[in-house]
């Protein structure tokens, strides 16, 4: 394993609120990921993998704890420098897809681009880089709705891609794909594992226990890592 | 950040929230079409005033008794030629003429053709006009709106006139008056001042009033003073008082329907209000996603805010643009009568176009100042939409 | 009614005006809110959407300030516009003058758009820092500006309500001129020594910006502006009318000089304030200058070539001096 830790987790807590009474997702969660690992966050939904994702994506904010990605506290920035963080570091790849349904493949894998205010050719090269990667490039200028699952989800590897990240987030990847379009995904993985991402995956997709490269899997249960 | 590609998006997004924004824009150009033309009209007829005015004489004299005015003496005239500062003395022979019929009157304007007239346009009219012809019998000029009607009433080409002494006058018509100060020459009748005199029934020596100018306008206040002082019943107006009491009254009457509109505009600021507050989840989801993708609030009130200045401007320039139409070139139809309503005769009137700086600016501040401030909380709940959201 | 008061333009900027104000209102209960209870090391869900409700703060608080910007310039614009109505008065020096508030009014925007200025640039810099370090600063300004604005609102009802059409007022010459041979100009200047002033002056603050000495920088600007409205009401100014008698900061603005008032003025005050506000934040924040110090230099010398100009093209034209 390589030496920089890219992804820092320290006595993690979050805490919900629910009529009234308190429902604790996650409890004292201790994580490090070295930068080009890839680590599968294992359970079933409640045990508080995709809430620990999104805390380090920064898309939550934690109840208590710290998420550091390259040693920079995302939980606890200011937004203007949270997102910049997010939009260079971060690639998520949603369960649902997430994509703009009235905009084609290219318009949804060049959105993260707009607000970094690069010229319209370094956005060109780089969304073109990023289909072809994610093996979409055929379609890209098909409107998002006449795809297919797995189109839409490696149009949303694309999108995930384009900037370049150093981390790349996975929520059920798997979950709304069938077994062929699956093991393609994991296909892409590996890729991207040569490549030398951080990869994050949270999965009870059985397919993900005997990955063909390096992994690590931690299981987790009831909001903590066993 | 506003590269192609945002714009791009941006229209992508005003295009799938294009029912939203149509009937946004729906209403505001209804509110904005409003609005201008009544704006327009206002400043197009303030204009068309100062113009008239601009050639008018500076000051008037005429007698009161009673509070009414009478018959002005000739006499005063001469006095007046002896106070030093004051030229261009000139009678004037005028009056209203009842149509008995269907109790509609003309304005009898006299003219003494051979003086030098203190009236800009009545100069330029008199040597325009063939005097000699004008002459040969007993002629007169009249303005469209009189023209129209007479030949409604099968006067096709002369006039009886029916004088206060009983006598019947026939007066030929040599000529249409010029459109250009249709306002006020719409229901005149130009004549030679003892035709008029006839007419009118006023003596040979008296006139309905005296007018005059005083070239130094620091004198003005002065001339006041000085000629009330002459005679116990002279009454003198000067031009300013004039322009000073239009100006009162369309500010009135438009001071009013700003009020007014006041209302309307609260009452469309709070359905904007509401309109924008309306998310739908799926809105609420992409921004979210948005953000998830790594754009930051800012971003996201940059887009929001930009979309609602395009809708604004859009809007305005439509509404305005239609306005412009409405009341300079189709002249305004129904909207008109609220200003010029009450009039005697139909007025052919076509509207001077007057679009300037401030009625655009002053357009503009009322209506985009009033939407943007109701759109601003409801934008910026929008934008600080939660990352979360993206992954519900 | 008061016939002023229902004059288009100020029944549009009392209601523009009005709606900035409640707008402003809504922002700074929020501000206060935010302030009483900002944490920024706690995770509570207070203190994240605290954060938020500060983006309203600031969101409100740029819009109010483009707005009060365009809404000055109408202002003076309808000021020139109602000089037809009270008499006397030829252009919006006499209107300014037709109670006690018009002057007080003017004055309170040209500081109050100072004070936004400034906020803008702490703003700026608050933005830049990881932990929102000056945002304590930058809302006790907020809270300060606010009051301002309650103020400005009380003024212009008053001053609008207040203007007689009935009473003539004084024009220009009667305002500005030396009719009873006093002389206006500060310090018992005279015209070539107010003239020497005005460039020292100028080459001093210049010289300041250069060398980045902040106090002296923002001292000698502020003399600047001083010693510059003097020097254009009492000297450029007769240039640009070509009348040595027409002494007036108001005339200029109208169409007959080819509005280059707006000009003249924007160019003296935008500059002063980009200055002051960058060379007090830089201060009070100690951070480093931003990148306006350009912009600053040049709208200033702008403004003193635009002035000088005047004369030389005068000069040239007619061979001597008024």
């Amino acid at each position: 394993m390589s030496g920089d830790m890219m992804i820092q987790i320290e006595n993690l807590n979050r805490t919900f609120a629910h009529a009234g009474n308190e429902v604790k997702v996650l409890q004292d969660i201790n994580l490090t990921i070295q930068k080009g690992e890839c680590v599968i966050l294992k359970g079933v939904s409640g045990s508080g993998k995709t809430t620990l994702l999104s805390l380090m994506a920064g898309l939550d904010k934690p109840s208590s704890g710290k998420v550091l990605i390259e040693g920079e506290p995302i939980s606890k920035l200011p937004d203007a420098f949270a997102s910049e963080l997010r939009a260079k570091k971060i690639g998520m790849i949603f369960q649902h897809f997430n994509l703009f349904e009235h905009l084609s493949v290219a318009e949804n894998v060049t959105i993260p681009l707009i607000p970094s205010g690069m010229k319209m050719k370094e956005i060109h090269s780089k969304v073109e880089r990023s289909l072809t990667l994610a093996n979409i490039i055929h379609k890209k200028e098909i409107l998002a709705s006449r795809l297919s699952g797995g189109e839409k989800q490696r149009t949303a590897i694309g999108r995930a891609l384009v900037a370049n990240p150093d981390i790349i987030l996975c929520d059920e990847p798997t979950a709304n794909l069938d077994r062929d379009n699956s093991l393609l995904f994991i296909d892409i993985l590996k890729e991207l594992h040569s490549m030398g991402k951080t990869i994050v995956v949270a999965t009870h997709d059985p397919l993900f226990d005997n990955l063909s490269f390096e992994s690590r899997v931690i299981p987790m249960v009831d909001g903590k890592i066993v | 950040m506003t590269n192609n590609a945002f714009w791009h998006f941006l229209t992508l997004q005003l295009f799938k929230e294009r029912s939203k924004h149509t009937s946004v824009i729906l209403i505001s150009v209804m509110i904005l079409f409003l609005l201008s033309s009544v704006l327009f009209i206002s400043s197009s007829i303030r204009f068309s005033l100062d113009e008239t005015l601009k050639v008018q004489p500076d000051f008037v004299v005429s007698r009161l008794q009673g509070g009414s005015s009478i018959a002005t003496p000739l006499a005063w005239g001469d006095e007046l030629l002896d106070i030093y500062g004051i030229s261009k003395v000139t009678p004037r022979v005028y009056g209203r003429y009842y149509f008995t019929a269907k109790e509609k009157s003309f304005l009898i304007v006299g003219v003494d053709f051979m003086e030098e007239q203190s009236h800009e346009r009545l100069q330029k009219l008199i040597e325009t006009t063939d005097i000699k012809t004008f002459f040969g019998g007993k002629q007169m000029l009249v303005g469209a709106g009189v023209k129209t009607y007479l030949e409604a009433h099968f006067y096709k080409s002369s006039y009886n006139f029916l004088t206060p002494d009983g006598t019947f006058e026939k007066v030929k018509i040599f000529n249409t008056l010029p459109t250009q100060s249709n306002l006020l020459a719409n229901d005149m009748m130009v004549m030679p001042i003892d035709l008029a005199r006839k007419v009118l029934g006023l003596g040979s020596e008296e006139v309905s009033d005296i007018t005059f100018n005083v070239p130094n306008p620091d004198e003005w206040d002065m001339m006041t003073d000085k000629l009330s002082a002459l005679h116990y019943d002279l009454h003198v107006v000067n031009k300013n008082e004039v322009r000073k009491s239009y100006e009162n009254l369309y500010n009135y009457k438009g001071g009013l329907f700003l009020m007014l509109f006041i209302i309307v505009l609260g009452t469309f600021a709070l359905i904007l209000y509401q309109r924008y507050s309306m998310v739908y989840s799926s809105e609420r989801r992409h921004i979210g996603l948005l953000r998830a993708l790594g754009w930051s609030i800012n971003d996201v009130l940059k887009l929001k805010l930009i979309e609602t200045l395009i809708v604004v401007f859009s809007s305005f320039i439509l509404g305005v643009f239609l306005a412009y139409v409405y009341v300079f070139m189709v002249g305004a139809p129904i909207l008109r009568e609220i200003f010029l309503g009450g009039q005697n005769l139909d007025n052919v009137v076509s509207f001077v176009p007057v679009v300037d700086f401030s009625v655009l600016s002053s357009i503009f501040l009322i209506y985009a100042l009033p939407f943007i401030a109701a759109v601003l909380v409801p934008v910026w709940r929008v934008s600080v939409t939660d990352p979360k959201e993206a992954m519900l | 009614m008061n016939e002023v008061l229902l004059s288009n333009q100020v029944i549009v900027y009392l209601l523009s005006e009005s709606t900035l104000f409640f707008l402003l209102l809504v922002a700074f209960i929020v501000s206060l809110r935010v302030l009483i209870k900002w944490d920024f090391e706690s995770f509570t869900p207070l203190q994240f959407s605290l954060e938020k409700q500060a983006y309203l703060v600031t969101t409100i608080t740029l819009f109010v300030f483009a707005m009060k910007f365009l809404l000055i310039l109408y202002f003076i614009f309808s000021i020139d516009t109602l000089s037809l109505l009270v008499p006397g008065a030829m252009c919006g020096a006499g209107v300014i003058e037709a109670n006690d508030y018009g002057s007080f009014l003017l004055i309170l925007k040209l500081i109050i758009l100072f004070f936004l200025t400034l906020w803008l640039y702490i703003n700026a810099y608050d933005m830049h820092t990881k932990n929102h370090q000056w945002f304590k600063e930058k809302s006790w300004l907020f809270s300060f500006i606010f009051l301002l604005i309650i103020v400005e609102l009380g003024l212009d009802f008053s001053y609008f309500s207040n203007i007689d059409t009935h009473l003539p007022v004084s024009c220009c010459s009667a305002l500005f001129g030396q009719l009873e041979g006093a002389n206006p100009l500060p310090f018992g200047l005279s015209i070539p020594l107010l003239l020497v002033l005005f460039y020292l002056l100028y080459a001093l603050v210049i010289l300041a910006l250069k060398t980045n000495q902040t106090l002296l920088y923002i001292i000698s600007n502020i003399l600047f502006v001083y010693i510059a409205y003097y020097a254009v009401v009492y000297f450029f100014g007769t240039y640009v009318y070509q009348l040595p008698t027409h002494k007036c900061p108001f005339c200029m603005l109208q169409a007959e000089y080819a509005y280059v008032g707006y000009v003249l003025w924007a160019s003296l005050f935008v500059g002063t304030y980009m200055g002051i506000a960058d060379a007090i934040s830089t201060l009070w924040l100690k951070q480093n200058h931003t990148k306006s110090q350009k912009n600053v230099g040049y709208l200033l010398s702008f403004f003193v070539l635009l002035c000088s100009a005047y004369v030389a093209v005068y000069y040239f034209k007619n061979g001597v001096l008024l």
